[in-house]
């Protein structure tokens, strides 16, 4: 076992970097680059276990990789598409998906559009939420990323309107981008999982979506400030086996939204080789479940802190402070009964996630990093909409607090 | 016998000199279908982090960046205002979001030249004292001003003969003042050797802008290549 480490570790050092540095090839005159990356993580828990893999035994079921192409077609037009797979516990279990596919046509730098299966810009990170090598943190504050509902905001079939506009008077400068479509939520997401527990089955999960993000780059040197707003529907399929008459088999359950919308504020600022981010996130789901009858409405707030610093060229520490609440209301409908009961007080650790980080990220070479991280969250935040704990995988009951270590590893190219 | 012992000295003292006056500087390069011949801080900034293919003159430009070290380094502190490990992650975010490209990486101003100028669009930097054959180098006008100072009269300086014989090139960077009806009135060397300073000066004086609203000051860079 630990030769067969070495010699992937001797790979990584040697082979890695030449055999990585093969991206580039023409095809019909076009220059067409093939990127790729590939992530293992180890996570470790105290008390409970944490998202959905069975941490407090050590889990290494934490693993993704993407592989994208794409090319200018002309010096407006751009193409490309990305293959995306990954397994977290009992989340994503290798079934690929289309990232993102689009077309993308500049027409000016004010003024740009792109079409197909597009990432959504929403705050600092939504966009690259998954790339976890591209920062210091192995995981982004779950308060407004959490890694195991990724596929609910991460990308909507449909447009994007966007560009850059250099304010006069060295106002700065300000970047927007508006879009609009379709998401599709994987069937193996954190949801899906969260609700697998009452029987309930979807075969479909996904709902409209349109909003915009407007970013600007104040003349405060490195000073970002932006404001992101989203509005949602959700058309869900599912069945289930009913508490009421369950000899009646499986029954058709359906969910929508009377109301879904996410307001994301946030700022950044870079002074040489340090980096703070601060964000704060409101979601809130007012949502109808058709069949029994019953409106809940889910309303989750999170903010965080964080901070970097290069200590040296291939050595980079950082932390953050991250704080989620979620609150959920539910009435009427003769299957109410069957609902867990209101969550109003957030000072419960049922109803809050509180967690210190302290992060540090090894560049090991230019394509391969190591990252290592220590959680310790207070509160559990279990309720009707999932952050990170699950009743599944956790059958004993939760306890208040949790530490964790989450080692990762990231190759790319 | 006494020049045969002197000049030497004299390139010694010159080559010196003017490695203390260009430490830490950098030209815009660009491949001859590029209509520009200046750029701003603006456009630069835009064009190498990819939110804009394209300059004020509607030329198609691709950027070329060289790999970590001190001319990398000089031009993102002077345009980029980011570290070499931050503009990385800015590319891979494009390149893993589907919104850009990697931009063509190559480890030394040799490459970066010769790329540059077999490369239709490509734009890049190299070492204010590299040999540049084959490439137009741009002037970088550092104000907004510059560009709607229209420069009607253009004046090349002279190259000074033993400076070119020696191949004593380089960027001087010269604080132009310029009146409301377009006259040179004052111009001040910021950088560079002093030589070629001097001989920019001469010409630029010389240089007439189209009218303005007021009085004007610019940044102007002027390179010196002795190849040419």
């Amino acid at each position: 076992m630990h030769r067969r480490i070495v010699k992937l570790i001797l790979i990584c050092l040697f082979a890695g970097p030449i055999a990585l540095q093969a991206q580039e090839f023409k095809l019909f005159d076009r220059t067409v680059q093939v990127h790729g990356f590939v992530s293992q993580g180890f996570v470790y828990t105290t008390n409970n276990n944490w998202l959905t893999m069975n941490t407090t035994q050590g889990s290494a079921a934490f693993t993704d990789f993407g592989l994208n192409a794409s090319t200018a077609l002309t010096d407006k037009l751009r193409i490309g598409a990305q293959v995306y797979d990954r397994n977290l516990g009992q989340l994503g279990q290798y079934h690929p998906s289309l990232d993102w596919a689009f077309a993308d046509y500049r027409f000016k730098s004010w003024l740009g559009i792109r079409g197909g299966k597009v990432r959504t810009t929403l705050g600092l990170y939504t966009d690259t939420q998954d790339l976890d090598f591209l920062r210091v943190f192995a995981l982004l504050p779950q308060c407004i990323y959490p890694t195991d509902l990724r596929d609910t905001t991460i990308a909507h079939l449909g447009a994007d309107i966007y560009g850059n506009i250099s304010l006069r008077r060295h106002l700065g400068d300000l970047s927007y981008t508006a879009f609009a479509g379709h998401r599709s939520d994987s069937l193996y997401s954190g949801y899906s999982y969260l609700l697998s527990q009452y029987g309930v089955y979807f075969s479909r999960l996904g709902g409209l979506q349109y909003g915009g993000d407007l970013r600007w780059n104040t003349p405060l040197k490195g000073l970002l400030i932006g404001a992101s707003r989203m509005n949602e529907d959700l058309t869900a399929q599912a069945t289930f086996i009913s508490a009421l008459d369950p000899a009646a088999g499986r029954m058709p359950l359906t969910e929508g939204f009377k109301a879904g919308w996410t307001n994301q504020f946030y700022g950044q600022y870079t002074v040489g080789k340090l980096h703070i981010d601060s964000e704060y996130r409101r979601q809130l789901h007012d949502q109808t479940n058709q069949a029994l009858g019953v409106e809940t409405i889910i309303d989750v707030r999170g903010w965080y802190v964080s901070g970097t610093y290069r200590l040296l060229k291939r050595l980079a520490v950082g932390s953050y402070y991250s704080r989620y609440s979620i609150t959920t209301v539910s009435g009427g409908g003769q299957y109410l009964a069957f609902f867990p009961p209101n969550q109003t007080d957030i000072s419960l650790p049922a109803n809050h996630i509180y967690d210190k980080v302290i992060a540090a990220r090894v560049d090991l070479n230019k394509f391969w990093n190591v990252q290592l991280e220590g959680h310790f969250m207070n509160g559990y935040g279990a309720s009707l909409y999932p952050d990170g704990f699950y009743p599944q995988v956790n059958p004993q009951g939760f306890k208040p607090d949790t530490n964790a270590l989450v080692v990762k590893t990231s190759l790319y190219f | 016998m006494k020049i045969k012992i002197l000049l030497p000295v004299f390139a010694a003292i010159l080559t010196f000199a003017a490695a203390l006056a260009r430490a830490g500087d950098v030209k815009l390069i660009a491949n001859s279908s590029v209509r520009a011949d200046t750029v701003s801080p603006e456009e630069i900034r835009r064009i190498f982090l990819e939110q804009n293919s394209f300059l004020a003159d509607g030329s198609h430009v691709e950027p070329v960046i060289e790999e970590d070290g001190p001319v990398h380094e000089s031009f993102l502190q002077t345009y980029l205002d980011r570290t070499n490990s931050d503009l990385q992650t800015y590319y891979q975010a494009l390149v893993f979001t589907g919104r850009g490209s990697m931009p063509k990486q190559l480890s030394s101003d040799s490459e970066v030249v010769a790329y540059v100028a077999k490369t239709r669009g490509a734009i890049g930097y190299v070492s204010s004292d590299a040999l540049a054959p084959g490439v137009k180098t741009l002037f970088v006008a550092r104000t907004e001003e510059k560009l709607q100072r229209r420069l009607i009269t253009r004046v090349e300086p002279e190259y000074p003969e033993v400076l070119k014989r020696l191949s004593i090139g380089g960027s001087v960077r010269l604080q132009v003042t310029i009146s409301a009806k377009g006259n040179v009135e004052g111009v001040h060397l910021l950088g560079g050797n002093p030589i070629l300073g001097e001989s920019a000066a001469s010409a630029v004086k010389r240089w007439i802008y189209a009218s303005g609203h007021s009085r004007t000051t610019v940044e102007v860079v002027i390179p010196f290549d002795p190849s040419l």
